[in-house]
């Protein structure tokens, strides 16, 4: 029997542990996040989930990497110039990077991500994003040239968004996607060393990393669904850090002596999804619903002041971002489109309004004083909660009420990802149809010179909100309390990444 | 041996049917329910196309007599589905998740059982005197707080307030073990890691306790009532004019007849109990059967659902037979009839 499991040394190991787990820290080189879902899987190619990027980027790299201000920079990938005509883009790889295996990466496993994988394997959600990739031709082992079926304008940017890791195509081959999706190897700086499903995620530092070495050595990820639990486990301090938190209580938490709990915007929009037809055919309509709400009320009640008021689709500092635009609270204007056809507040017009609950901080409660903002200028509105599992599945049936809450996250701040993605009637996440704008939206996403392209989205963006095509509300917060002591590094889209993290 | 053999084949013969029923329920109300399986499986940004190819792929373009043949051909057969959301085997989630729940449920029987055994000796004890108003009293407070406000007061008291146990997940952040059996106290002391044993009963407490003290109240006034009623038969005052000790009375002579009807009421608790894991452990993050319920539930996850529901069904059914084999084995009327 060995010591550690003598009885006496059993029996004084448990009482300590029973009397006491809370305050046994594991190490300084350790850290414990409290993290608000689990992964879908671990192969970082098969699923969009914007929440699970964070972790994805710890055991994989991207060709491309975004700074905390979100500038693409060079990553995996150390040169790419994408051609004028947008149909091809020679790249230069790293000739230092080792899997976690340590098989070398080279061009080849490039070409089998972004081309030979989606070709192949069915079921992939990056196939969606590089449906564009007709061929990647490897020049050698570090240099390879990406032709594209019509221009990619947005490839660069892509190639740090959603879904596009690079994967060991010897060891995806060896095998099968099922083993990797369970036993990933990635080229990240932390390799992944146990994943119980709902449970929790632990990382451990890949010290043959080619970028900088990550300051933490064990990264523990617990999963903790319930807001409320994951406030108690940091404040408790039984995790490190914690996301997600809800607003009233991230500022409750500022008061804490030991925790620093920040509410920081990032590059995500809540707007509110409205469709073209129905009680929402008339534009005078539409443009009423978008004066009759008040912004600032709505941030300083539901985010405590930190939800940036917005007019648009785009986030301040992005490419997309209009300074000298916004639509102004004004009921009386919103009454007086309405009287112009022939609603008011004593004979409203009467939209449906759906909203989720608990999809995001203060979602339905937002949509409870919309609907009470509206009611005001003569808006009635019947809500309805939906799953937001179910919001495309509703859109493509042309099943949506007039007026559906919607949060849009777009990690890299681009505004083809914003207006194009919103407007463009041929993909699932407007129900927005109209042609009018839309076909403007199609002919730009082929638009490949990039200062065109951003003033293009701009007048596109401005004509949708003087249209009503849209109502933008608020710019998005991420919530978050750590240890004092425990610095992580804040990027404009919310990603908070295990390899930023150090005790000071 | 051969009653609890036949009872044991009786029981599962008509187990048989139960699931099947069961299963066809579940399958009929989930078809109904107002959600796409196939679009639900595909990217945002799939194209109806490709959605109608997956329905096809699924087999959902078929009459619901066949969709459910096909299902149940995969279930006899271990295949039951993928996992819309995780795109991972229906029945290899549950496998993974469900010894997780078992020892949760398990530990909080043995708090619930320690509770009310003990509760339950106590109350028969202040019978008559003036502190029987104040246990009565004790017991519906009891009844009448559910598992997950426990659960929550002692996140709150013991987790936060008092920070003396853990309250997230099931192990330390610092501890590794490697999984044998799933059982995570079973899988420590196989790799004779005692600090992890005792990281992983911490972190078992809390929710246990929540579980366990809420199924207590019931077993506390049935043993009662069964005590009282013994205590009239002719055997208990036999026993006295013997001179037996009251003690010896209550523990050898009374105890075992007035355990049984206990017994049978625990083994139907468990079934709720086992049901009760379902909030405690979102509560507690523990990775059981019940997390993954609510987060197929929550992403209408129709395999999923159908098979952690399957799942409950058949534990439950589980639990009733080795109930039923336990009272014939303690009660030798049975046997004999």
């Amino acid at each position: 029997m060995t010591p550690a499991a003598s009885r006496r040394g059993f029996l004084a190991m448990t009482a300590a542990t029973l009397a006491a787990p809370s305050l046994v820290r594991a190490a300084d080189d350790a850290v414990t996040i409290a993290w608000p879902s689990d992964v879908p899987g671990w192969d970082p190619n098969q699923r969009f989930t914007p929440d699970a990027q964070s972790l994805f980027k710890a055991v994989f790299d991207q060709p491309l990497d975004q700074a905390p201000d979100l500038k693409l920079v060079p990553h995996l990938v150390t040169r790419w110039e994408l051609s004028a005509d947008g149909l091809s883009m020679p790249i230069d790889l790293r000739d230092d990077v080792v899997f976690h295996n340590g098989e070398r990466m080279t061009a080849d496993d490039f070409r089998f991500t972004f081309f030979e994988r989606i070709k192949s394997t069915p079921g992939l959600d990056i196939a969606n994003s590089w449906r564009k990739v007709q061929d990647i031709e490897v020049l050698s082992p570090t240099k390879a040239v990406m032709r594209f079926s019509s221009p990619a304008p947005t490839a660069p940017v892509w190639l740090a968004f959603l879904g596009s890791y690079l994967v060991p195509k010897g060891y995806v081959e060896q095998v099968g996607a099922q083993a990797f999706a369970q036993k990933p190897i990635g080229t990240g700086p932390y390799r992944l060393v146990e994943w119980e499903v709902n449970g929790r995620i632990v990382l451990e530092r890949n010290d043959k990393y080619w970028g900088p070495r990550p300051a933490i050595r064990r990264v523990t990820v617990q999963i903790i669904k319930d807001p409320s639990a994951r406030v108690a486990a940091v404040q408790s301090g039984q995790v490190d850090i914690a996301i997600n938190l809800p607003v009233r209580e991230a500022v409750r938490l500022q008061g804490e002596p030991k925790l620093a709990a920040e509410l920081d915007p990032i590059t995500r929009i809540i707007l509110l999804q409205v469709r073209n037809d129905l009680g929402f055919e008339d534009a005078n309509v539409r443009l009423a619903a978008h004066h009759a709400i008040d912004k600032a009320a709505l941030s300083r009640a539901f985010y405590n002041n930190a939800a940036v008021p917005l007019s648009q689709l785009a986030t301040p500092g992005t490419p997309g971002y209009m300074d000298d635009f916004s639509v102004r609270f004004d009921p009386e204007l919103a009454k007086q489109l309405l009287a112009k056809s022939g609603f008011g507040p004593d004979k409203p017009v009467k939209i449906g309004f759906a909203t989720t609950n608990g999809q995001f901080p203060s979602d339905y409660d937002l949509a409870r004083a919309i609907a009470q903002m509206w009611k005001r200028v003569g808006i009635e509105a019947d809500i309805q909660v939906i799953e937001y599992p179910k919001y495309f599945e509703l859109n493509r049936g042309h099943k949506l009420p007039e007026a559906t809450l919607y949060s849009f996250d777009n990690a890299t701040g681009d505004p083809e990802i914003f207006v194009g993605y919103m407007l463009n009637p041929k993909l699932p996440f407007s129900p927005w149809q109209d042609m009018t704008i839309g076909q403007k939206v199609i002919d730009l996403f082929n638009v490949a010179d990039t200062a065109k392209r951003y003033a293009g989205w701009q007048a596109i963006d401005r004509e949708a909100m003087e249209i009503g095509a849209k109502i933008p509300l608020l710019q998005s917060v991420l919530t978050l309390a750590r240890q004092k002591n425990l610095a992580v590094t804040k990027y404009a889209n919310g990603w908070v990444l295990p390899q930023t993290m150090r005790w000071t | 041996m051969i009653a609890i053999l036949f009872l044991l084949a009786r029981r599962l013969l008509t187990a048989l049917p139960i699931l099947l029923t069961v299963s066809i329920l579940m399958f009929v109300a989930l078809r109904l329910l107002p959600v796409d399986p196939a679009a639900m499986s595909m990217p945002p940004n799939a194209t109806n196309e490709d959605i109608a190819a997956k329905r096809r792929e699924m087999g959902l373009d078929k009459p619901l007599t066949t969709q459910y043949a096909i299902w149940l051909r995969g279930a006899l057969h271990g295949d039951f589905g993928r996992s819309i959301q995780l795109r991972r085997d229906a029945g290899h989630l549950v496998t993974a998740a469900l010894p997780a729940t078992i020892q949760l449920a398990l530990c909080a029987m043995v708090i619930a059982s320690v509770l009310g055994l003990g509760g339950g000796l106590l109350l028969f004890h202040l019978r008559g005197g003036a502190s029987e108003a104040l246990g009565d009293l004790g017991t519906t407070v009891l009844l009448s707080v559910p598992e997950f406000l426990w659960a929550l007061l002692f996140i709150l008291l013991f987790g936060v307030l008092l920070p003396v146990l853990p309250f997230i997940g099931q192990l330390g952040p610092q501890f590794s073990v490697v999984r044998v059996t799933g059982f995570l106290l079973i899988d420590t002391l196989l790799a004779g890691q005692g600090s992890a044993f005792a990281s992983a009963l911490a972190h078992l407490t809390l929710p246990a306790a929540a579980l366990g003290i809420a199924f207590s109240p019931a077993i506390m006034r049935v043993l009662r009532s069964g005590l009282l009623d013994v205590y009239h038969e002719d055997y208990i005052r036999q026993a006295r004019l013997r001179g037996i000790g009251e003690g010896r009375i209550l523990i050898v002579h009374a105890l075992p007849n007035a355990i049984l009807p206990t017994l049978t009421l625990m083994g139907v608790q468990f079934g709720f109990l086992f049901g009760g894991t379902l909030l405690v452990e979102v509560l507690y993050s523990y990775p059981g059967l019940g997390n993954l319920m609510v987060d197929a539930v929550r992403n209408a996850d129709l395999p999923l659902i159908q098979t952690v529901g399957l799942t409950y069904c058949i534990v439950v059914l589980l639990i009733g037979m080795t109930v039923d084999a336990l009272v014939l084995v303690l009660n030798p009327r049975l046997r004999a009839r």
